[in-house]
């Protein structure tokens, strides 16, 4: 274990002048021996006797580095595992991300808004995965406090997919443990039309309730539901019937007053895709699917998805 | 949903009121209608809503960086639904910052998720007291009403 100093930095702590610290070296009263880049290199354990001499403590951090036995001690610890690196899951070199182009430079990590929480860091995520480090990287929670924002990806100079790579981090999650209600509101959303389960008859009378609050104040008013050939097919987020139903109206006074011929399908007409976030890319497709079945049924010529 | 807005105002379909939102307002951008679509499709919505935020309010301001390096509201990729509020509060803190540094009193959101990250969360844990409005609804609230 050693102490590198420059002549100036080592007088400035001893509060001695230079030129003392190099009489030192050279009457050999400081065991030290040139080094790279006008530096100096001694036994950590001189730098402490000349600390206790001189009645100091040594710089805290310059003594964390293992001492000789400790680290002959591991040395001889044969029976750890070696890691081989090299072998290149499939699970994440056929992801479309290009991962392997990744030079470390670390851009993405200076552009993420969040490294360093809880270990997280972009770049090391990609690092991880190219080093095979599969199942350590699928054991956290780094995808899922990455909120996809893309900054990594702006910044990053060889144009990898991280985006794309941490959601396909998410995709394999097991269903049963991905955080939040998402999964289950990809489930609802199979199963019932919308990420929160409202039935069509409760969601068809609100509609028809409001339409008519709003006809007060636009005349002649009312919300058109499946009307065949409208141009404009009109989705809703779902928190909008369940939690601020009268904040559906900004866009409907707006249709009103262009004039706007347009639409709400009865069922299936949530316009917030889940499938995205949960990494299940299948639930995506129906979702979407559904939107086009809609589109066609309905003989839409455009989709309004305000989410 | 920008193109249509865009389409409405220059087919003189809808007019508007710019004597309503009379006070300093800014814009956020929102991660998948700007830096994702500009991925995907080749074309990033970063001026179209701001061209409509500044058909409706006379004292527009830029956050700063605007557009492509814009920051995240903190909540997107599902995180408004996801059991993190503190990493997702902690990320919020650079949006806040960009929106203090404004000055303005209202912030246009164009997003359903930015709009709660901001209204619901960010305004109350950094102080900002501030309105947040959809892009739409500061349309709504704009209409001028038939000539």
């Amino acid at each position: 274990m050693t102490y590198t100093f420059r002549v100036s930095a080592l007088a400035a702590e001893f509060g001695v002048h230079r030129n003392t610290i190099r009489n030192w070296i050279r009457n050999g009263s400081l065991p030290a021996r040139p080094g790279p880049g006008r530096q100096y290199v001694m036994e950590w354990e001189a730098y402490r006797a000349l600390c206790e001499r001189y009645g100091r403590s040594p710089r805290p951090g310059t003594d964390r580095v293992k001492d000789p036995a400790m680290l002959q001690q591991m040395a001889g610890k044969a029976d750890l595992p070696p890691v081989f690196l090299g072998r290149r899951s499939p699970t994440f070199t056929e992801s479309p991300a290009w991962i392997e182009s990744c030079l470390a430079c670390g851009s993405c990590a200076a552009a993420c808004p969040i490294s360093g929480v809880d270990g997280l860091d972009p770049c090391r995520i990609i690092r991880m995965a190219l080093l095979d480090l599969e199942e350590e990287l699928l054991a956290t929670d780094w995808p899922w406090k990455c909120t996809l924002c893309g900054r990594c990806e702006e910044s990053c100079p060889m144009a990898v997919g991280i985006v794309g790579f941490m959601r396909h981090i998410r995709s394999l999650r097991d269903r049963e443990r991905v955080p939040g209600p998402i999964h289950s509101g990809v489930t609802t959303c199979l199963e019932r039309g919308n990420n929160l389960g409202i039935p069509e008859q409760d969601f068809l009378a609100l509609l028809d309730d409001l339409g008519r609050e709003l006809a007060l104040s636009c005349p002649g008013f009312t919300v058109p539901v499946d009307r065949y050939g409208a141009r404009l097919l009109v989705t809703i987020n779902s928190k909008e019937p369940f939690t601020e139903p009268d904040s559906m109206k900004w866009w409907w006074r707006i249709f009103h007053e262009a004039g706007e011929s347009w639409t709400i399908a009865s069922s299936n007409w949530e316009g917030v895709n889940w499938g995205f976030f949960s990494g299940d890319d299948e639930a995506m497709r129906t979702i979407v699917g559904r939107m086009v079945d809609n589109l066609q049924r309905l003989n839409c010529s455009a989709l309004l998805l305000p989410e | 949903m920008f193109d249509l807005l865009q389409e409405y105002i220059d087919q003189d379909r809808i007019r508007l009121d710019r004597t309503i939102h009379t006070g300093r307002t800014t814009y956020h951008d929102p991660c998948n209608y700007g830096r994702r679509s500009q991925q995907l499709f080749g074309h990033g919505y970063f001026e179209e809503g701001r061209a409509i935020t500044r058909a409706c309010c006379p004292d527009f301001v830029d956050m700063q960086p605007p557009g492509a390096d814009n920051y995240c509201c903190g909540a997107g990729g599902g995180l408004w639904s996801m059991p993190y509020a503190a990493e997702r509060v902690f990320h919020g803190r650079l949006k806040a910052r960009q929106i203090r540094e404004t000055g303005a009193r209202l912030v246009i959101a164009p997003c359903h998720n930015c709009r709660d990250q901001i209204l619901r969360s960010l305004n109350r844990e950094y102080e900002l007291d501030i309105e947040v409005k959809y892009l739409w609804q500061l349309v709504a609230d704009s209409l001028a009403g038939p000539s």
